[in-house]
C-alpha cells in the first residue's frame, strides 16, 4: 500500500460514519490538473454488515501550480451549484489539515461514464452530439451567470466586487500576478494591459458567479451531453461576459479556426447564451474581455514559468505551459489588440 | 560535439515516443511521457537559434531604441536607453548573458511605448508603430513548431 492509499484508508476510516473494513482499489492520478493533484479511487466499507462501494476523486494541493488559489473557495463554489441546473459532482469533505495526505485536499463524487478530453470531442463518433453538446456547454453557462449566489455557500467566501469595478478586479489581480512572476520583461501584456485600462467595459447587469476557466476540457461530457462542470479553481464573483469571453478564446480552438472550443461559432453561442440567460452580450465589452483574457492566461502561463523556475515544482506540464504557450499567448493578443500580422 | 544536440533531442523524444510510450499503461504517465518528447522537441528547437535570436533582437532594440530616444521627452526614460543600449555585450556570447541585456532592453520598450503612446504628433506615432512592428517580430523569431492544431 503507497503512502497516499494508506493515509486515504484512514481519513475515509475516520469520516465515512459507522465504516469498518475501509480498502482502496484503483487509486490512479487523472491527466491534466495543472492546478491541483487529481486522483481517481474506488472505496470499498462494509457498514451495519453491507459491503458498500463508491467512486471518488480526490484534489490535493501540489507543492506549486499554475494556479495559487484556495481550495475552500473552490469547495464553496462546487457545493454552492449542488441540486441546482448546472451539473456538478457531489462533494464529500474539505480538509485542511496536511498531516493527512501531505497538504490540503478535497474528495468528492466521481462521475463516470464521460471525459473531459478535448481532442476526443472532436472525433467522427461524437458528430451527432456535438451541436448538441455545444448548446448544453452556453445553456450551462447561462445558468452559472444567473444563479441566485446571495445566501449560498459562495456567499460565506467571498465578497462581490461593486458592479462599476468588476473589471478593476480581475485585471488588477491578474497584472499583480504578472508583476509578481514574469522572469523576462512582457511588453504585449503591458501593452494590453494599457489598453485594457484605457478603455474599459460598461459594468454589466449583475454581479454574477464566473466559473473563471470554462471551456471544452473543463466539463464531463459524452454522446448524451455535458454532467459535471468541474475546475472550479479559478471561480469569482463579476462580469458574466468574462466566462463567456474565456470560452471563446483562440486557445482552444484545437485546430478548427473560428470554431470555439472547436465546437462552435461565436455568434450561435452567443445566442444561445442570450436566450438562456436573457441578458444582452454588448460586443464592445466582450472584445475587452478577450483582450484580458489573453492577459489572464499570460498570467497563469507565467505563474507556473515562476514556480518551475523556483523549484517549487517538477510537473512535466509547466515546462510544456512555459515554452509552448507564453510565446502563442502573445501571438493571440497581437491578434486580439488587432495589431497581429 | 556530434551528433548535433537537437539531434539527439529528437532522437530521445523519438524513443520516448516510439518505445516508452506504448509500454506505459496509466493515463498520467502516458501524458507525463508525451510532455517529456515534447518538450525535448521545443528544447531541439531552441537550442541551435537561441544565440543568434537573441543578438538579432538586441540588435534590432538598440537601433529601435535610439531612433525612439529623440522622440521621448521624460529625462529619466532617456538616461535607461542610454544605459540599456551601452549595456548589449559585444563579445560575450553566452545565452544567460545576451538573454540578461534584452530583458534590460525590452524592460526600457515597456516604458518607451507608453510614453509614445501618451505623446501627440507623428514623431511618436511612428515610433509606436516601429514598436508594434518589432513585438509583431518578437513572436516570429520566438515562435516554436509544437504540433498544436
Amino acid at each position: 500500500m503507497t503512502p497516499l492509499e494508506a493515509g486515504l484508508v484512514r481519513y475515509l476510516e475516520s469520516h465515512l460514519q459507522r465504516a469498518s473494513s475501509v480498502a482502496i482499489t484503483n487509486l490512479s492520478r487523472i491527466p491534466g490538473g495543472a492546478s491541483r493533484e487529481t486522483w481517481m479511487f474506488d472505496a470499498s466499507w462494509e457498514e451495519h454488515g453491507k459491503a458498500l462501494t463508491a467512486p471518488f476523486v480526490l484534489r490535493k494541493d501540489p507543492p506549486a501550480s499554475l494556479v495559487e488559489s484556495e481550495r475552500a473557495v473552490e469547495y464553496a463554489f462546487y457545493s454552492a451549484f449542488e441540486r441546482s441546473s448546472v451539473p456538478v459532482p457531489h462533494m464529500r469533505w474539505l480538509e485542511e489539515d496536511p498531516s493527512h495526505l501531505g497538504s490540503p485536499f478535497f474528495i468528492m463524487d466521481r462521475i463516470n461514464g464521460s471525459e473531459t478530453n478535448t481532442r476526443r470531442i472532436l472525433e467522427p463518433d461524437l458528430d451527432p452530439s456535438r451541436d448538441f453538446i455545444a448548446r448544453r456547454m452556453y445553456e450551462i453557462l447561462a445558468a452559472i451567470s444567473t444563479f441566485d449566489w446571495e445566501g449560498s455557500a459562495i456567499s460565506r467566501v467571498m465578497k462581490p466586487p461593486p458592479l462599476e469595478e468588476c473589471w478593476k478586479h480581475e485585471l488588477d489581480y491578474w497584472e499583480g500576478m504578472i508583476d509578481a512572476n514574469e522572469l523576462s520583461p512582457q511588453p504585449i501584456a503591458r501593452a494590453a494591459i494599457r489598453w485594457l485600462r484605457a478603455n474599459p467595459p460598461p459594468p454589466p447587469k449583475r454581479v454574477s458567479v464566473v466559473h473563471g476557466d470554462y471551456r471544452v476540457g473543463n466539463f464531463l461530457y459524452n454522446s448524451e451531453g455535458i454532467h459535471g462542470v468541474l475546475d472550479w479553481e479559478m471561480a469569482h464573483l463579476g462580469d458574466p461576459i468574462e466566462d463567456l469571453a474565456w470560452s471563446f478564446m483562440e486557445l482552444w480552438e484545437a485546430g478548427q479556426p473560428r470554431r470555439k472550443g472547436g465546437i462552435i461559432d461565436e455568434d450561435a453561442a452567443v445566442r444561445i447564451f442570450e436566450g438562456a440567460s436573457g441578458l444582452k452580450v454588448d460586443r464592445d465589452a466582450l472584445h475587452w474581455w478577450d483582450v484580458f483574457s489573453g492577459v489572464k492566461a499570460q498570467g497563469i502561463w507565467l505563474t507556473g514559468a515562476r514556480s518551475l523556475n523556483d523549484g517549487r515544482t517538477g510537473e512535466l506540464i509547466l515546462i510544456y505551459t512555459s515554452y509552448a504557450l507564453i510565446n502563442l499567448q502573445d501571438e493571440i493578443l497581437l491578434r486580439s489588440l488587432g495589431k497581429g500580422a | 560535439m556530434k551528433p548535433d544536440p537537437p539531434k539527439i533531442l529528437l532522437v530521445v523524444a523519438g524513443a520516448l515516443f516510439g518505445q516508452l510510450l506504448p509500454e506505459v499503461r496509466t493515463p498520467f504517465g502516458q501524458q507525463t511521457v508525451t510532455l517529456a518528447g515534447g518538450v525535448l522537441g521545443m528544447i531541439a528547437q531552441e537550442y541551435d537559434r537561441a544565440a543568434a535570436r537573441l543578438v538579432e533582437e538586441n540588435e534590432v532594440l538598440v537601433a529601435l531604441l535610439g531612433t525612439a530616444r529623440p522622440v521621448v521627452t521624460a529625462a529619466d526614460l532617456r538616461e535607461r536607453i542610454e544605459s540599456a543600449t551601452a549595456h548589449v555585450p559585444a563579445r560575450d556570447l553566452h545565452v544567460s548573458a545576451l538573454q540578461a541585456a534584452n530583458d534590460g532592453l525590452r524592460s526600457v520598450l515597456i516604458d518607451v511605448q507608453a510614453e509614445v503612446e501618451s505623446l501627440a504628433g507623428t514623431a511618436a506615432r511612428a515610433v509606436n508603430g516601429l514598436i508594434w512592428e518589432e513585438l509583431r517580430e518578437s513572436t516570429r523569431r520566438r515562435h516554436l513548431e509544437t504540433g498544436r492544431g
